[in-house]
């Protein structure tokens, strides 16, 4: 049961946070302590683990494991400046539970079963967390796409299983039926990612809600929508199946850059940022399956995600712990709170690609994986959307750092946790740009 | 040899030294800007010595990382003279900005920038010189968007996305090479040296052109200079000088150390396009130059000039040449650091830069104008001062080049034609601030003359332009075996 232990903290976690909620007033300070060591106790549960099979429902292979991490680590913030409230902790663990679940499910109505785990406390979790004023009508759409994206998935699923009557989460071969369930499959994961065109709900989804559930929904929802599609597109017995994927993911590299361009209010632009990311990781997968699936395009997938975690939770995070809603707000920031501008300063360093930072380790990957698949044209789209991705990102700091401040009163800060959580995403996104160095134990062994 | 991990490490610990430093006050921050750089400046002479006594180069190596990385330092001669260069030069900035009233990050990004520009010309992981290379606009982006004139919002950006675009092409560029020596050799390396002459079959001529456009942007090369006037002329003067002193030579350098020594054949079959484009570029950036009202635009688009000559000295391929046009960017950093520095006290003194703003300078301020006409008529290659030297022998360097075609006439002519250009912006622009009379617009009387401190920077460079003139061969010394390394 040890292959488990993590999902089964996250569901001791779940049930602790719902007995809490049985009391008349759940005394905040608990709850809070909870919400914090339930994925902390998680990521310690990982540590030596090793991978294994539990047939029929449960296999945790080498991937379950290093996505668990990125998503449990992706986590945290959110669980650092959790709110004391008992419903809201019971939703967000039951969310992380889901993707722990995805990590390691074995087959795929389990696969779906997860999907739909992580997917319910998400939509709530939109509607309920923070004052934003449109979460409700966010929530909703979220719901309708989350909802649509799992009939989709089941509608392939069911074309699939006719064809090879197999449920198992390895690739068997298909007839053109086969295919065709595998690509509404595909398209499912594409849709939770945010793929271009499916990507209509997102940015309204990530700017209601409240700055650190976009920033868990950016970073932990996102990891496990990559590893869905990783598993997904696995199922095809060929990678030729995935050819379509890297032009996708570059092209929703450039939309989400384009559009970003324009936004004034910050967490829109992030939304529309995350995009841009999307589609670096969604052509990173492509290139990965043409690669023939090897093991260090895992790993080039796996630290992308995990520099992203910190970068994207540094970015939505700041929005809270300064107040600041828009661009104008922004201007002259620096001088009010130089040590929290120079953390978001570095993290837009490290989101727009720039070295020594982990952001650009982690394009380097995405575009080394793409050059060694050959992929001549996603590669020339995606360094041109990285370009243009820059010009908000410095134009940002170019706000913070170089105007003055205009006249009026200021935002009112957020919470110093949340200043905190900025610092050590700063921090984590400044040292993943040394990955290849500390990591090269952990990596030497993959990449070959 | 752990000193040439000491090189780039000590002014990155200077920078951090001076935020600490800061929060006690702004003298202390500065106090500590000063220290760090003449300790920089200390350690990178005792490196050159070790090759004026003939070691020919030192290495640092070590077990490569994941994905092939490795932490390889090399310094030759040409890798050490740039790095005293900026050394050289980050004290003179941090000496000529003591009077100003500025907090502890921007004697931070100066030291940060001389950090990574030292990386650059140590590294000999291609992984790790790219590195370095962005980490050099993120100090860079701050001393012009904070530091800077009017319009330096504008112009910090502007130099940024330039500047990375013609990055990404070559971080492209290198990612094929990468990938391309992998697959002929099976080895994920990033080591320059382990890439030479590696088959790299139909990617070779797409990664020679990514490596030409990430480093031409740099230079500037025109047409992909117009970032350039913007970003000198914006920023304070010791970022022009910073800015022009060093950060240009990068890309001259990358095509020196990378491009050339990876593909040779290319190097040869281009080297009359790149040629051609170097004439363009020193014949139009004297023109541009002459058209100038703003002294400061002007002493920048006389550094395209004067790098076009460098590159037709690189592009002869010849040792002379190559020499030469190492020689000429140690030059152009001495003689245009100075022209800036002289722009900017100028403009400290009356806020204004404009040629037509000044008149008769001269008899109010006689140090001013010695230096100034000093600094210029080495600039234009009077005999006897360090331009001339630099630019016979990139002319000569062409005139014996065995490269097809570059015996053609032309390039001596555009390059003789450029040398002339050179002195009909520079020269009437002088006479016309110091010696002509003044016109009803002019500002000339809130000049005062240099004080102690600024002429002793002046003659400082003044000196080194002289002693480059008259006696190069202690120079030639240090630089020439790393090229003849090179040619080979």
């Amino acid at each position: 049961m040890n292959l488990l232990a993590p999902q089964a903290a996250l569901a001791a976690g779940v049930i602790g946070a719902l007995g809490l909620g049985l009391m008349r007033r759940p005394p905040s300070l608990l709850v809070r302590a909870l919400v914090l060591l339930t994925p902390l106790a998680a990521l310690g549960l990982l540590w030596g683990a090793v991978p294994g099979v539990l047939p029929p429902l449960v296999g945790v292979d080498m991937k379950g494991l290093g996505w668990q991490t990125v998503i449990y680590a992706g986590a945290l913030p959110m669980a650092f400046l959790s709110s004391g409230d008992d419903v809201e902790a019971a939703l967000f663990l039951g969310a992380v539970l889901g993707m722990g679940l995805l990590a390691a499910a074995g087959n795929l109505p389990m696969l779906f079963v997860a999907l739909e785990f992580m997917s319910l406390p998400a939509y709530l979790l939109v509607a309920r967390a923070g004052t934003g004023e449109r979460r409700l009508e966010a929530a909703v759409k979220y719901f309708f796409a989350g909802a649509l994206a799992g009939a989709v998935f089941l509608l392939g699923l069911s074309l699939y299983y006719a064809d090879t009557h197999s449920l198992a989460a390895v690739a068997v071969p298909v007839d053109a039926r086969g295919q065709a369930g595998l690509a509404l499959m595909a398209a499912a994961a594409l849709f939770k990612i945010g793929a271009v065109p499916l990507h209509w709900w997102l940015p309204d989804v990530y700017e209601a809600a409240s700055p650190e559930v976009s920033g868990f929904l950016s970073t932990a929802m996102k990891a496990a929508a990559v590893l869905f599609l990783v598993r997904v597109t696995s199922l095809a017995p060929n990678p030729g199946f995935a050819a379509v994927l890297p032009a996708l993911g570059a092209l929703t590299a450039l939309f989400g850059a384009l559009l970003a361009l324009r936004q004034e209010r910050l967490q829109r632009l992030l939304a529309y940022s995350s995009l841009a990311h999307a589609g670096l990781l969604i052509l990173g997968v492509g290139a990965w399956q043409l690669l023939g699936r090897s093991p260090a395009g895992i790993a080039a997938l796996l630290i992308y995600l995990g520099a992203y975690a910190f970068m994207s939770n540094g970015a939505f995070v700041f929005l809270q712990a300064s107040g600041v809603s828009t661009r104008a707000e922004l201007k002259g920031y620096a001088s009010r709170r130089p040590l929290l501008a120079a953390s978001f300063g570095l993290i837009l360093f490290a989101l727009g690609g720039v070295p020594p930072t982990g952001g650009f380790v982690a394009k380097l990957l995405m575009l080394w994986l793409a050059v060694r698949a050959g992929l001549v044209w996603p590669v020339l789209i995606a360094a041109l959307s990285a370009l243009v991705s820059l010009v908000y990102y410095l134009g940002l700091v170019r706000d913070m750092a170089f105007e003055e401040a205009p006249a009026g009163d200021p935002p009112a800060d957020g919470p110093a946790s949340a200043r905190l959580v900025v610092a050590v995403c700063a921090l984590g996104a400044l040292l993943l740009g040394a990955a290849p160095f500390f990591l090269s134990g952990v990596l030497s062994g993959v990449w070959k | 040899m752990t000193s040439l991990t000491l090189l780039w490490v000590l002014p990155l610990a200077g920078a951090a030294a001076c935020l600490l430093a800061g929060r006690a006050g702004r003298g202390a921050a500065k106090a500590c800007a000063l220290l760090f750089s003449a300790a920089f400046f200390a350690v990178s002479l005792a490196v050159l010595a070790g090759f004026l006594h003939g070691e020919s180069a030192i290495v640092v190596g070590g077990a490569p990382w994941a994905f092939g990385i490795s932490y390889r330092l090399a310094a030759d001669g040409l890798s050490m003279a740039l790095i005293t260069l900026t050394s050289f030069l980050t004290l003179i900035c941090v000496a000529a900005s003591w009077k100003l009233d500025v907090s502890a990050a921007y004697w931070a990004n100066f030291l940060a920038l001389a950090s990574a520009l030292t990386g650059v010309f140590l590294a000999r992981d291609l992984f790790l010189f790219y590195v370095f290379w962005e980490a050099t606009l993120i100090p860079m982006f701050f001393i012009i968007g904070l530091w800077g004139s009017d319009n330096r919002r504008h112009a910090a950006v502007k130099f940024f996305l330039f500047t990375f675009a013609g990055s990404i092409l070559m971080l492209l560029a290198l990612l094929a090479l990468v990938a391309a020596a992998h697959s002929a050799t099976g080895v994920w390396t990033w080591d320059l040296d382990a890439l030479k002459g590696a088959p790299l079959g139909a990617a070779a001529p797409w990664v020679f052109l990514g490596l030409l456009l990430g480093f031409g942007v740099k230079i500037p090369i025109v047409p992909m200079h117009t970032w350039l006037p913007d970003a000198h002329t914006e920023a304070p003067a010791a970022g022009s000088v910073m800015l022009a002193g060093v950060m240009l030579k990068m890309g001259l350098y990358g095509i020196i150390r990378v491009a050339l020594p990876l593909f040779p054949a290319y190097a040869l079959s281009w080297a009359p396009w790149l040629a051609g484009l170097a004439a363009i570029n020193a014949v139009y950036g004297a023109l541009c130059a002459m058209a100038q009202t703003d002294l400061k635009r002007l002493v920048a688009y006389s550094s395209i000039a004067h790098l076009g000559f460098c590159v037709l000295g690189v592009v002869s391929l010849t040792a002379q040449g190559l020499t030469g046009g190492s020689l000429q960017m140690i030059n152009h950093g001495i003689t245009t650091g100075a022209l800036f520095l002289l722009v900017g006290f100028l403009y400290e003194r009356a806020h204004k830069r404009g040629v037509s703003d000044f008149g008769g300078l001269a008899a109010r301020a006689p140090w001013m104008a010695f230096f100034f006409g000093f600094s210029i008529f080495a600039s234009v290659g009077l005999p006897g001062l360090n331009g001339f030297v630099g630019e016979f022998m990139c002319l000569s360097g062409i005139a014996h080049s065995s490269v097809p075609l570059l015996g053609v006439p032309f390039f001596a002519v555009a390059g003789v034609a450029g040398v002339t250009l050179a002195a009909a912006y520079a020269l009437p622009a002088f006479q016309a601030v110091f010696w002509a009379p003044e016109g009803g617009a002019s500002v000339s009387d809130h000049v005062t003359d240099l004080d102690l401190r600024e002429k002793s920077i002046l003659w400082t460079l003044c000196a080194l332009m002289l002693w480059i003139g008259l006696s190069p061969q202690g120079w030639l010394s240090v630089l020439e075996p790393a090229i003849r390394g090179l040619v080979r």
